[in-house]
């Protein structure tokens, strides 16, 4: 489903390169999860795989549903799938929650060439979503993440995952700022969007969220590329032993 | 020139007969109407507005006094009959008087709200060819009564539009003011407000959208003489091409004002590299126990929102134009209905983003 080749990207007009020949392929149906020390470029290469801004791509080459990846925009990529689950999920002032996540299912449904949901359809799935990740009826209608705590952040994040039912999903630290219980409510809504058409790429410090969201394969990001990989189990030895032996 | 001598009159200002505001005036630095009309025609026509009133409101013309401004002078020099609409005491309707017509010449318009009364005013001021408008309004709001007033405005690209507003509220009595403006070749819009009874309140907001080389500039001086008076002022401004925005906002607290509870805002979005804003807020406090506040800012759209919106599958236009409105609306959460204005800003941003 997605197969990144050689990927070489900079920030700063090419003074720093924060990505360095990273390879990586993740078949439909598999779950991989990507750790790594501070600084490695694990950010990086969801916002770069994503299309935002400030970062040139220099060599490589990312090839998503047999398109070129890198040469559409980002509400393309969304269009085809995509989802990028934020680490820090942005404030949106004056715009409700339900009305950002209507005009974006929407939005993606016209440049499918699908006619818009519903308003009454949009509602009801929307409400059991909200209820399935325990999010107060109330929230939705407040700004998009407008003074939500971490923790409500990240729910919401999920919450529009499940509601946008994206291809190939990126999680970015998703488990940072929840409790345990808020972990498992997260995972358990994670779990049941896996399947043999979809695929995920977790972003993670910590092993933890790991045994909730079981992995098919786990990967070391150090110095901007893949340095080893290994099954679910690989996760336990890195959190036991840490990164020490595979940074530079 | 000597320093201190008076400049030769403009083509426009000799139709006219007298000296009209310019840069060099302080309240007028960012609108010089001197430098900018351009017509030599329509200069001193009559205006003659449109007015629709409901059951039991009375209009008639009256001699009335000119302002002291020198756009109030000009006013009463070319219109010496005011229209004058009064309410009977403690008046109520569901319908507005609506005013419109306002597109070309010299008009002088007093509206007497009596004691108890409530009125909505919704007023339009439009022009679809060069015009020049020079509008000058009054509002009595005696004890006890509330005025809504709603103004829309979008002229021609090439208009001169100077509206001036005197509003003087007694006791107990309420101004709630929206206004949405899409500017004109050069325009201001000044209200002057004097609080003087007690606990009177005043909301008076108002957002401009500018494009092309428009210019508007929203102007208030608002005078609190005596205790409890409540002010809320929000003004938020979208701007790109050339266009130039101008914000002027002066809270005058007097020495009897106590318990003035006063705040400004005026906030600005900038769109492209070639537009400007202009901003001024002004405190002046005589009265030691109030709560006065005032803030101005001037931005762009934060950039990482707008990916976050497109990252879910928003395109950028859509994702600019939502945040945008959602900026804007915020000068209209308190009218009790926005609807009007939020379809005009929405088409407004949908055609230009």
């Amino acid at each position: 489903m997605l197969k990144i080749n050689n990927l070489t990207a900079t920030v700063n007009d090419g003074a720093q390169t924060i990505l360095n020949g990273l390879s990586l392929h993740i078949p439909a149906g598999e779950v991989h999860a990507i750790m790594g020390p501070n600084g490695a470029g694990k950010s990086t290469l969801s916002y770069v795989l994503t299309g935002k801004d400030g970062y040139d791509v220099t060599d490589g080459s990312v090839e998503y549903l047999g398109q070129d990846l890198l040469a559409m925009q980002p509400e393309e990529r969304a269009t085809a799938g995509m989802f990028l689950s934020f680490q820090y999920p942005l404030e949106i002032p004056g715009v409700p929650t339900m009305t950002f996540l209507r005009t974006a299912l929407n939005a993606q449904r016209k440049s499918r060439g699908d006619k818009p949901m519903s308003a009454p359809d949009f509602l009801k799935k929307a409400r059991e979503i909200a209820s399935d990740l325990k999010i107060k009826p109330d929230m939705l209608k407040r700004p998009l993440n407008v003074g939500f705590s971490g923790g409500e952040k990240k729910r919401m994040e999920i919450f529009q995952m499940m509601m946008l039912e994206p291809k190939m999903i990126i999680m970015d630290e998703t488990d940072s700022g929840l409790d345990v219980d808020a972990l498992r409510i997260v995972a358990d809504g994670v779990n049941a969007l896996r399947g043999p058409e979809r695929a995920m790429l977790i972003i993670t410090h910590y092993q933890r969220l790991l045994d909730y969201i079981v992995p098919d394969r786990v990967h070391v990001l150090a110095d901007g590329k893949i340095v080893a990989s290994g099954d679910a189990d690989f996760a336990k030895k890195l959190e036991a032993e840490g990164y020490d032996a595979y940074a530079a | 020139m000597q320093p201190n001598s008076t400049p030769a009159l403009t083509e426009a200002e000799t139709i006219l007969g007298g000296a009209l505001p310019h840069r060099r005036m302080e309240a007028w630095k960012w609108t010089d109407v001197r430098a900018s009309l351009r017509q030599k025609q329509g200069l001193t026509n009559i205006c003659t507005p449109e007015i629709s009133v409901p059951e039991g409101i009375i209009v008639s013309r009256e001699t009335i006094p000119a302002e002291s401004t020198v756009m109030g002078a000009f006013a009463a020099r070319f219109v010496t009959d005011c229209i004058v609409i009064s309410t009977p005491e403690n008046y109520k309707s569901d319908q507005p008087i609506r005013i419109s017509g306002l597109g070309n010449g010299h008009a002088r318009i007093l509206i007497k709200l009596a004691k108890g009364a409530e009125l909505s005013v919704v007023e339009t001021h439009e022009s679809d060819t060069a015009s020049f408008i020079n509008l000058d309004m009054q509002f009595d709001i005696s004890e006890g009564a509330k005025l809504t007033r709603t103004i829309f405005h979008a002229d021609h690209t090439d208009t001169t539009r100077i509206a001036s507003s005197r509003i003087n509220v007694q006791t107990d009595g309420e101004i709630t003011q929206h206004m949405l403006s899409f500017g004109a070749g050069l325009s201001r819009f000044e209200t002057r407000l004097t609080a003087q009874g007690k606990n009177v309140k005043v909301d008076i907001h108002g957002a401009y959208l500018l494009d092309e080389k428009r210019h508007v500039d929203m102007t208030s001086h608002i005078d609190l003489i005596d205790e409890n008076a409540q002010i809320r002022q929000s003004v938020k401004g979208v701007i790109t091409d050339k266009a130039r925005g101008v914000f002027q906002g002066k809270f005058h607290v007097h020495r009897r004002a106590q318990f003035t509870d006063a705040e400004m805002r005026h906030d600005a979005l900038m769109l492209s590299d070639t537009c400007e804003v202009r901003a001024k807020p002004e405190l002046e406090i005589y009265a030691d126990d109030v709560a006065c506040a005032h803030g101005n800012t001037v931005g762009a759209l934060d950039e990482s929102a707008l990916f976050y919106m497109r990252q879910r599958g928003i395109p950028a236009s859509q994702a600019r134009a939502l945040l945008t409105q959602a900026f804007v609306a915020q000068a209209f959460e308190s009218m009790a209905d926005n609807t009007e204005f939020m379809t005009r800003i929405s088409n407004w941003l949908e055609q230009r983003l």
